[in-house]
């Protein structure tokens, strides 16, 4: 049954309505309840007659609102629904098929796809048609069940990093048996190969509908590096119109959390299907990268995993002479340093130390003697894949290194002395290098003409030398040779690091050079070659969304896959872990191959439009306590127990509660219009307690015995609280109390350096020896860490404190007899002959430390008797008079400051008056 | 015999509620300062009054010689004459009086009570004799008469309205009578008429709620007195209003009448009025009524 666009789901109840009209004539005809009152004066109210007896009936406002109420609980319990669902004529009954791409690009919408489906799920349950759901990228054989039964499924199913392969989508077609049903394809809207098989296939078995969304997918390729920069391409389904997209880049902070390290604003123009974006970053950034994510964009197609291609290589230097102090464009490490410090992290040391840490490459320029040690372990790294770039120089050609027979971790062996070309004492020109050779790692470089050799170590000729030359002069003298050694390689520059020999370290091409031996292999993915027989294991896969999780059951795959194949359920994409390196594998290539789909006229294809039935019961029955809360009030108001000021003022209070600047001004007022004696809140419900006992029995003391008559005491938290309000603050320490934040501290310095006093109390009687290993006096060493407190001392004997009111010697609180630290006195204070003390500070002691758990023993409760004991018997008593005379000593020290040091002066100024 | 120790603890609860109003009845009558409180006559006294010549019939005892020694008449040395007053108090504690119409506001009868204490303590310096007609308490001097009679003001009467005790009043004395007066006239006419036939002078407080001077309600209502016996019910209570301050302004009249007559004197006082001015003016009622 419906009226308009709003429909009841029993609409029998709304029968109900007609009740209201007599309930309104019952209502009317009983007054509202009369209020009992105590009041003395009835002696004189007694025989008065009402004068208006017309009031007794519920005014018709009061009737009105009601009746509403009640209308609307009728209506609320009727079930009334906006924009009822409107059912087709012809009821289905044959099957229902609904397919899911579930494919990367599906988690795009995924919320409402589900949405759609379970509004169909609803409806086909209550058709009670049987129901089969197929997940294209996991395909699993048709089970048509109840609609209910896969309900409760589809909360669990979520989009796969992977999309259905050609292959996989003919496995489906011999799936779907021979029944005919009707289906609804919730598609990604992408092209993939297979489909249109698919769709001949569905519409054989009945009439197929496409729900698609609308929402632009953009997807990003791995980030290039190019001229030290960081290129990432995104790339669009469809060309409508300019778009300005994020790409957010990813990485690990110092502390090893990740953060977003940048932010790249990519426009895509009118008319093109992808973008570029570039980004710089420092070497040191960009080597902690993890991932690129286009912003907004949940899928996996939108994420780019970064291995360690853009990780720096770690390259040790290591150099044969290090004496020559101050000559430093003449030091062998001197250019190489340059050349590699904008794209590698150096390491320096011993060449045994640096060894564990693993460097991608060691250099040893002009090293010719290694020990037998050295070498085995140097054999042994770059067997496992290390480059050892080593350089010539007078003491590799002066050594007997590699002379006769080759050596492991020399390409070739030398020739004795080298040789010397173009200098003032031999004949014929410096030589100048010849072009690479297709097969070298330098090939492509261009060769500057002023790069001029002068000298250089030579080459035997051996069988081998031919291959190994990778660089050679114009004479055809191998310039720089190479060996493999294992994954590893050695590489002999036969010429000087520095420029003593040739000007090649002073050309842009050495640079060239190292980064080509160096610095960028490890940037470069490996190829097809490289990956035949290798296996990789995967560490974290991204799932259908774009987050990584953990790959832990997952095995390992073929390299060559890697590289050749899409992603799929045994390939999925993440980061991969080789023998020496770490790949990334992304659901996006370089070029990715994204078309729009193109579905047969004949197909309807619909929007993935929300359900639009909406239940409006709720609404009602709110409506309909919303109005009963107004009758109380209403009814309070009428029968006089709801004081219109008194509401007022409630009303008021409630608005007010919230405020809690509001309450912070209130303790200021309390704080700054009396004399008020402070705690830290330390969170301890119960040593609060003590403490704040504990202040109120000082105040009582001081009220009592001197002039000083403080208000209650104010526990504060130092995180919020005004601090300077209070004279002194009385910090007990307990081992699990929180830590002040930075600005904590640094109001608590600001109130030290402006006289506040702040009470250290760590109540342990101190039984460690000042803060040696109790837990309350290591606590206190943490906490007081960042404050600004001077130099401390026991307190002396002819401490101020020791007689602002009463003449003290000890300071015991509920423990005794320990000592207590107060602000050193200056290291200049003499004991003048005549005077009774020596003058000491001026001001008052920033801070007092102890551990006789003053609060304890001040503690009173609220008749006035002491709370906690004190000793045993009279001695205990005059413990605790003696703790409260030191509470009054402190708060008239803290008052009155060096007021009673003075005294000092008094001869003087008699002296003085007498002259 | 009961047991002793719900006894002792019923005791201690009670006397809890008495140095409070003994102290806050002691603060308050501190602020009053006491003047000169001779009778202004020659009689029997400390203080010197004058010296007059011998006539007949005075004792040679009284002759003042050394200043008879100065002239050639004889005098006698007359002293002021100093008699204590005795003053009782009668302070209704019937439920009635334990009403307060706001939190913020004292019971009707702890005002009463704060005040006659202090009045008695005043009256005690100045050296008048104080004591309580119900329950009775002979007059006495003394601190201690005042602690009995914070003692005994304290208990409480279960019924709604109270009556005035005059039983006790000794004949040419003063005194004072506390209360809401809102029960019943008739006793306290009988009982003033009785008093004043023996000579007896004294004072009318009346002691009203803010609450009973304005009737604030509104609506339908049942009005109960403290004690239960009483209610009236009405559908709408801001009508009564006016008809209600009438009857009370007839009743204060009444009161005043009644005073007029028996030659008292009345005052009005409310709780949300300062408790000084309340006992200023009774402190100086008394003072005149001495005088007369």
């Amino acid at each position: 049954m419906t009226f308009g666009a709003i429909g009841f789901s029993s609409p029998v109840l709304l029968l109900a309505l007609a009740i209201l009209p007599i309930l309104w004539f019952v209502l009317r005809a009983i007054p509202p309840a009369p209020v009992r009152r105590r009041f003395p004066g009835v002696a004189l109210l007694l025989g008065l007659r009402d004068e208006d007896s017309s009031s007794d009936r519920t005014p018709w406002w009061l009737l009105l609102l009601r009746m509403l109420a009640i209308a609307a609980i009728i209506i609320g319990f009727a079930g009334p629904v906006l924009n009822p669902h409107q059912k087709d004529t012809d009821q289905r009954s044959e099957p229902l098929l609904i397919v899911m791409d579930a494919s990367w690009a599906s988690a795009i919408e995924w919320p409402t796809k589900r949405a759609v489906v379970d509004s169909l799920l609803d409806e086909a349950g209550r058709d009670a048609r049987p129901t089969a759901i197929l997940q294209l990228s996991a395909p699993e054989p048709l089970a048509f069940r109840a609609a209910s039964d896969w309900s409760g499924r589809l909360v669990g199913m979520a989009p796969n990093p992977w999309a259905a392969d050609p292959e996989a989508t003919k496995d489906i077609i011999t799936l779907l048996g021979d029944e005919p049903f009707e289906t609804r394809w919730f598609s990604d809207g992408l092209a993939r190969e297979g489909r249109d098989d698919l769709m001949a296939a569905l519409q054989s078995h009945g009439p197929v509908m496409i729900h698609q969304g609308n929402r632009q997918l953009m997807v990003l390729s791995p980030p290039v590096i190019a001229d030290g920069e960081i290129v990432l391409t995104a790339h669009r389904l469809t060309a409508d119109g300019a778009a300005d997209i994020t790409i957010q880049a990813h990485g690990r902070d110092p502390n090893g959390e990740l953060r977003l390290t940048a932010s790249v604003p990519v426009s895509f123009a009118e008319e093109k299907l992808s973008a570029e974006g570039l980004l710089s970053l420092p070497a040191e950034l960009r080597a902690r990268l993890t991932r690129f994510q286009i912003a907004g964009q949940s899928h996996p197609g939108a994420v780019s995993l970064v291995a360690d291609t853009l990780k720096q290589r770690e390259i040790a230097l290591i150099a044969g002479r290090e004496d020559r102090e101050g000559l430093e464009l003449l030091s062998p490490l001197h250019y190489l340093e340059q050349a590699f410090l904008p794209a590698a992290q150096m390491l320096e040391g011993g060449l045994l130390d640096i060894l564990p840490a693993n460097p991608d490459v060691i250099v040893l320029a002009d090293v010719a003697i290694l020990t037998v040690a050295e070498e085995e372990a140097l054999l042994e790294w770059a067997k496992n894949g290390g480059t050892l770039l080593r350089f010539a120089g007078p003491r590799l050609a002066a050594s007997d290194t590699a002379r006769n027979a080759e050596t492991h971790l020399m390409p070739v062996r030398l020739r004795a002395g080298g040789r010397m070309i173009g200098g003032a004492m031999s004949w014929g020109d410096p030589k100048t290098l010849a072009p690479f050779a297709e097969d070298s790692p330098f090939f492509g470089l261009a060769i500057p003409d002023e790069v001029t050799i002068t000298a250089q170590v030579m080459a035997q000729p051996d069988p081998t030398l031919a291959e190994r030359v990778i660089a050679q002069l114009t004479d055809g003298t191998p310039l720089v040779t190479r060996k493999r050694l294992g994954a590893g390689q050695v590489v002999l520059f036969h010429v000087t690091a520095n420029a003593e020999w040739s000007n090649l370290p002073l050309s842009g091409l050495f640079v060239q050079m190292l980064d080509r031996l160096a610095t960028s292999s490890a940037a470069t993915t490996p190829d097809l070659v490289q990956m035949q027989g290798t296996t990789w294991q995967p560490v974290q896969v991204l799932d259908g969304f774009g987050h990584l999780t953990q790959a832990t059951t997952l095995p390992g795959v073929d390299g060559t896959r890697l590289i050749s194949e899409p992603p799929g359920p045994t390939l999925q994409p993440g980061l991969y872990d080789g023998s020496d390196r770490r790949l990334a594998f992304n659901v996006t290539t370089a070029e990715p191959d994204l078309r729009p789909v193109n579905w047969p006229e004949s197909v309807p294809v619909m929007d993935l439009s929300p359900p639009v039935e909406q239940p409006l019961g709720g609404v009602f029955l709110s409506l309909a306590l919303l109005l009963l809360m107004l009758d109380i009030l209403a009814s309070l108001a009428l029968t006089g127990r709801l004081m219109p000021t008194r509401a007022i003022g409630v009303v008021l209070t409630l608005l007010l509660i919230p405020d809690l600047g509001q309450a912070q001004q209130s303790k200021a007022q309390l704080a700054t219009s009396e004399v008020v004696l402070a705690y830290v809140l330390t969170g301890d419900a119960q040593l609060d307690r003590v403490s704040d006992a504990g202040l109120r029995g000082l105040g009582s003391t001081l009220f009592f015995r001197t002039s000083v008559e403080p208000a209650n005491p104010i526990g504060i938290n130092l995180e919020a609280d005004e601090l300077s309000f209070y004279p002194l603050i009385y910090w007990p320490i307990t081992p699990d109390q929180p830590a002040p934040s930075d600005q904590a501290y640094s109001r608590l310095n600001e109130y030290l350096r402006t006289g506040g006093l702040i009470l250290f109390d760590t109540r342990d009687a101190n039984i460690a020896g000042f803060g040696n290993s109790s837990p309350n006096g290591a606590k206190l060493q943490r906490l007081a860490a960042p404050l600004d407190i001077p130099p401390l001392e026991p307190v002396p004997h002819d401490h101020v404190l020791t007689r602002t009111f009463y003449l003290l010697q000890d300071f015991p609180g509920r423990f005794t007899g320990q000592p207590v630290w107060v602000e050193a006195s200056p290291p200049d204070a003499e004991q003048i002959e005549g005077m009774p003390f020596r003058n000491l500070n001026d001001g008052v002691t920033p801070v007092i430390i102890g551990g006789n758990d003053w609060a304890a023993a001040w503690a009173i409760n609220e008749s006035g008797a002491p709370l906690y004991p004190v000793g045993r018997g009279y001695s205990g008593e005059r413990q605790r008079e003696l703790a409260n005379r030191f509470g009054v000593n402190l708060v008239m020290h803290v008052l009155t400051g060096n007021y009673k040091s003075d005294q000092v002066h008094v001869p003087a100024l008699l002296g003085r008056l007498g002259q | 015999m009961s047991n002793p120790l719900p006894l002792r603890a019923r005791a201690e609860s009670e006397a809890k509620a008495l140095p409070p109003l003994l102290a806050r009845a002691r603060h308050l009558a501190g602020a009053v300062m006491l003047g000169d409180h001779g009778r202004r006559r020659a009689g029997m006294g400390d203080d010197f009054w004058q010296y007059r010549p011998v006539q007949p019939g005075d004792s040679r005892r009284h002759i003042d010689w050394r200043r008879s020694a100065r002239s050639d008449a004889q005098f006698v040395r007359q002293r002021e004459w100093q008699i204590a007053q005795t003053v009782m108090f009668w302070v209704d504690n019937a439920a009635s009086m334990r009403f307060t119409s706001d939190d913020a506001l004292p019971e009707k009868s702890d005002r009463a009570q704060m005040l006659s204490l202090a009045l008695s303590i005043l009256l005690n310096r100045g050296g008048e004799r104080v004591g309580l007609t119900a329950p009775t308490l002979p007059p006495r001097r003394g601190t201690a008469q005042i602690t009995r009679l914070a003692a005994a003001l304290d208990q409480e009467h279960e019924d709604d309205y109270g009556a005035p005790a005059f039983a006790a009043i000794p004949p040419y004395s003063h005194a004072l009578f506390v209360s809401d007066f809102l029960g019943d006239l008739d006793q306290l006419q009988s009982a003033m008429a009785a008093t004043a036939d023996r000579g007896v002078r004294g004072v009318l407080l009346q002691i009203l709620d803010p609450a009973e001077e304005s009737f604030p309600y509104r609506g339908r209502a049942i009005f109960e007195s403290g004690g239960g016996t009483l209610h009236h019910e009405t559908l709408q209570a801001n009508d009564l209003r006016d008809r209600y301050l009438r009857r009370l302004a007839a009743r204060k009249d009444q009161l005043r009448q009644l005073c007029r007559a028996t030659g008292w004197r009345y005052h009005c006082h409310h709780t949300n009025d300062s408790a000084q001015s309340a006992l200023l003016w009774l402190y100086r009622a008394f003072d005149q009524g001495g005088q007369r």
